[in-house]
């Protein structure tokens, strides 16, 4: 290759570069070399640290969606929020139950009142006898009614596992992120803190991400 | 006859007592933990007939609760019904090995639970004639 050459394609690269290449220092061009990569690492877990923020920050919305009920603060409001869902299914089951209770003896006592209606009557036709065996029928659909109900309020039961569920992933995804940040703090060259292995509270989170300059 | 419900939901604890009661079962008799610890503490101290469980529970789960019941010398020969939302193969399985008495899948029917609880007086019954 000509000099000539060498000059044209050393053309299109950075100074830094193109006065590397023309160094004849053996110890300054490796040390050139490793500034270089180190800066390139760090722009990359720079970039893996700002991703890391916004899908933290994309996790702390998500409890609002299933809450619905404003935008959650902190991935512990989220928490809060899904917490809130899992009592207050479970209070609207037991109040369902509850009537469930109240209503069973009566459809049973109205049963009996008309049977007993229906062996005093003489006439089938007899209006008495009538409004007895149409509150017969009501009474026995009611139960039946009653114990459909009973078995609904078990979906309760099964939307309150997927929450847990839902809650269990968020910690995950957390404490991922948070592993993610610590790893390219320390990569980048930053002491990073062996402490937290696992999410405490919000603060944590927030004061463990500003440590990195997130 | 005693019987011991376990689940960690109050909900489901109260529907499977409901459900129990339906079917002829005596109310005051039916008894609730909440987790696999609190039921294994129960059925050390006090003589039960059946046990109705669910699987996923925090402390001790369903599946570790019937393993040690089957570890345990007085209680290993208990009815074990589990009644449970995980329906996955391996995890059924997982319980027939463990020495599960029925496995019921949630959501249930009353009929389903009536059917389950037969087959296992049924078997008892035949297991308690041969022997």
């Amino acid at each position: 290759m000509t000099a000539t050459m060498t000059a044209v394609l050393n053309e299109g690269l950075p100074a830094e570069v193109r006065a590397l290449l023309d160094s004849t220092d053996g110890a300054a061009f490796e040390q050139a070399l490793d500034s270089m990569v180190r800066q390139r690492e760090q722009h990359l877990f720079r970039a893996l640290g700002v991703l890391a923020r916004d899908l933290h920050g994309a996790v702390c919305r998500l409890g609002s969606d299933l809450a619905n009920e404003g935008v959650p603060e902190s991935m512990t409001d989220a928490r809060n929020y899904l917490a809130e869902v899992l009592d207050m299914s479970s209070k609207a089951a037991h109040r369902s139950l509850d009537f469930v209770d109240r209503m069973r003896p009566e459809a049973e006592a109205l049963s009996a009142n008309a049977v007993a209606v229906l062996d005093f009557s003489s006439s089938e036709t007899d209006p008495a006898a009538v409004l007895a065996r149409q509150a017969q029928v009501f009474a026995n659909a009611c139960a039946e009614g009653l114990n459909d109900m009973v078995l609904v309020q078990s979906w309760q039961d099964l939307a309150g596992q997927r929450v847990k569920k839902v809650v269990g992933f968020i910690e995950s995804v957390e404490s991922s992120l948070l592993e993610l940040v610590r790893l390219t703090g320390a990569l980048a060259g930053r002491e990073a803190p062996v402490e937290v292995a696992k999410v405490a509270s919000q603060d944590e989170v927030d004061r463990l991400l500003s440590e990195f300059g997130f | 006859m005693k019987i011991l419900v376990v689940d960690d939901f109050s909900t489901m604890r109260r529907i499977v007592r409901n459900l129990l009661v339906e079917l002829g079962f005596s109310n005051p008799l039916i008894q609730e933990a909440d987790d696999g610890n609190a039921a294994l503490t129960m059925l050390k101290a006090n003589a039960f007939d059946m046990v109705v469980t669910d699987w996923n529970m925090p402390n001790m789960t369903g599946i570790e609760l019937l393993q040690a019941i089957r570890a345990e010398p007085k209680l290993k020969g208990l009815p074990v019904l589990m009644v449970t939302a995980e329906n996955n193969r391996e995890q059924i399985i997982a319980a027939a090995q463990a020495g599960v008495n029925g496995y019921i899948v949630k959501p249930f029917t009353a009929i389903t639970l009536k059917e389950k609880l037969d087959k296992i007086f049924e078997r008892l019954a035949a297991s308690g004639a041969s022997a």
